[in-house]
């Protein structure tokens, strides 16, 4: 029965009871019901003053201390159970979640620090990784770990210490300067690693412009201490195509690259590196055997017994030079590929260089690091959500539970005591 | 009925306004536990228990939950419903404690007026539970019937409903007629 479907006598006693509670005057047909509350509270037992008092002296003096801004033990743990305290704490969670993931993003530490710690490493780009359209700023602000300071002239073979890397395509790491000015150390140990480096960069440029980017192409070329071996520009229209065999100082192939990729927009780069050191080594000792065969074999000519012995010296003698001049060739031929590295330019008809890329600021580059972060925050939030919700629900689950069932073991507890 | 709106969790007033529960409750509260429990040592203890737990959890006490006369309580009738249960876990005796205090204060009143208390006593006694309880929380505690739904969890019509109900049970049981 709901309240509107109590009868107007109901209500009336109890809007009566409700006055006869405020002590409030009721009508005389309320009388009865005055009487009996009154009845009911008087059968209720009255508190013993002693304990009243006790009481009185426990709370009333908690409350001013309370007041005073005094603090039980229970209480501040109580309190550290507070929304406020709860929202402090989980803030800092947050923020230091924040700051964990953005250091192990490394976003904001390469908008920092330059990004050192990926140089070097990108070999191969092609546009669909979108990686390409960056080239020139990676390799820009790479150069200066991928090609060392005091770079030989041309002509002079770039020799790393140590970590050389066999094989096509392998990652070119530049030696630690220490390392090889160490004398006695690992290099004693280690000799000397001879690196044939070779590059294609394939660029992409109005055909409008197709002219202008081939002149800034052998122009930055010549500045970097490189020669163009051979090109091939072809300004024709929509179809314009230009391409360069450029030879360039080991040292100064990065530099290159970064002031070719920022001519125009870059469709791909492939960078390869070869181990040339033991053909180098393998060709040296050839050579120090065909010298020492030679002196020999001259020395065998000076005390030739007949004319016909003679002869047939001088003929070993002849054959033996010839290799000598040959792997002379040969190891000239090495010194030259680990000291020029060639890189071929292929300038493609294509869109115009986004300029953002190849200038894009800091500021732009940690907001964009920082969206990023964010971005991998909401996916790490979203993982852990996904696994601790079905444990909070079953855990309330079981607390309502609990609640449910405990609330009704009171209800027994009440009914079965009287 | 009920002075006080809101308990604030620290603060000049945080001392005025649990003086002012405390003031306005504990006697209600007490009479009410008492009925409950029938003990006037486990009363006491109850009554501080509750005092305490409000205490303790104030920062908890959510005004748009109730009134802080109907959320102190809920906190005694539970206290009192758990020593019950502990009572009959541990097979305590249950039932009516000899309060030497309420036979004295029978003593002092009119003939016709103790005898009447010794009818509704009696009748409180042979009440159900449930409806005994609506009648202690209302005469005694002097909850409105909001705060009465809040300590019973239901809706307030139904606990004017149950309140109308045990009265007129109450008064058959005490011979009562209007």
């Amino acid at each position: 029965m709901s309240r509107d479907e109590l009868n107007a006598r109901a209500l009336a006693e109890l809007d009566a009871l409700e006055r006869i509670l405020a002590r409030e005057p009721v009508a005389e047909e309320h009388l009865e019901l005055a009487a009996l509350v009154d009845s009911v509270r008087g059968c209720a037992m009255k508190m013993r003053p002693e304990f009243s008092a006790e009481l009185a002296a426990r709370f009333e003096g908690r409350g001013r201390r309370l007041g005073a801004g005094a603090r039980s033990s229970l209480h501040t743990s109580r309190r550290w159970l507070g929304g406020g305290r709860l929202a402090f704490a989980g803030g800092g969670a947050v923020a230091a979640a924040v700051a964990l993931t953005i250091l192990l993003s490394g976003g904001v530490r390469d908008a920092l620090f330059g990004g050192g710690s990926t140089h070097g490493t990108v070999h191969t780009l092609s546009p669909s990784s979108g990686a390409a359209k960056n080239a020139s700023r990676v390799l820009r602000s790479g150069a200066p770990s991928t090609v060392p300071h005091s770079t030989p002239s041309l002509g002079t073979p770039e020799i790393h210490q140590g970590a050389g890397v066999n094989g096509v395509g392998a990652t070119a790491t530049a030696p630690a300067p220490s390392a090889a000015a160490t004398p006695g150390s690992s290099f004693a140990a280690n000799p000397p690693r001879l690196i044939a480096r070779g590059s294609s960069l394939t660029l992409a440029s109005p055909p409008s412009q197709m002219q202008a980017v081939a002149n800034q192409i052998v122009a930055a070329t010549e500045q970097q201490g490189g020669v163009v071996e051979h090109s091939n520009v072809d300004v024709s229209g929509p179809g314009s195509y230009a391409s360069f065999s450029l030879a360039v100082p080991s040292g100064h192939l990065g530099r290159l690259i970064a002031t070719l990729s920022s001519l125009a927009s870059v469709r791909a780069l492939n960078q390869t590196t070869q181990d040339i050191t033991s053909s180098y080594q393998g060709e040296n000792a050839l050579l120090a055997r065909r010298l020492k065969a030679l002196a020999s074999l001259r020395t065998q000519l000076a005390t030739a017994a007949s004319a016909t012995a003679a002869a047939d010296l001088r003929k070993q003698i002849g054959a033996v030079e010839h290799r000598i001049t040959i792997e002379r060739a040969t190891i000239a031929r090495l010194r030259g590929e680990a000291s020029n590295a060639t890189l071929s330019v292929q300038v493609v008809p294509g869109a115009a260089a986004k300029k953002h890329a190849v200038a894009v600021s800091p500021l732009t580059r940690a907001y964009h690091d920082a969206l990023h972060a964010l971005q991998e925050i909401l996916a790490i939030a979203l993982v852990v959500l996904a696994i601790l919700l079905p444990f909070a629900l079953c855990g309330l689950a079981l607390w309502w539970a609990a609640a449910g069932v405990r609330q009704r073991a009171r209800e027994r507890a009440m009914r079965a005591a009287h | 009925m009920t002075a006080l709106t809101v308990i604030p969790d620290g603060g000049p007033q945080a001392s005025e306004q649990f003086e002012a529960l405390y003031r306005s409750c504990s006697e209600d509260l007490f009479g009410y536990v008492a009925s409950i429990v029938r003990d006037r040592a486990a009363a006491e203890d109850i009554t501080a228990i509750a005092f305490e737990r409000a205490y303790r959890r104030r920062a908890l006490f959510d005004i748009h939950r109730g009134s802080p006369r109907s959320w102190l309580f809920a906190i005694a009738r539970n206290a009192a419903l758990d020593e019950l249960r502990r009572r009959r876990r541990t097979g305590a005796l249950l039932g009516d404690v000899a309060d030497e205090r309420a036979a004295e204060e029978l003593e002092e009143l009119d003939g016709d007026l103790a005898e009447r208390r010794l009818l509704v006593r009696e009748g409180l006694a042979a009440l159900d539970p449930r409806d005994r309880e609506v009648i202690l929380l209302k005469f005694v505690g002097r909850l409105s019937n909001a705060e009465l739904a809040r300590v019973l969890r239901c809706s307030e019509s139904n606990a004017g409903t149950r309140l109308h109900r045990a009265i007129e049970r109450l008064r058959e049981v005490c011979g009562v007629t209007r």
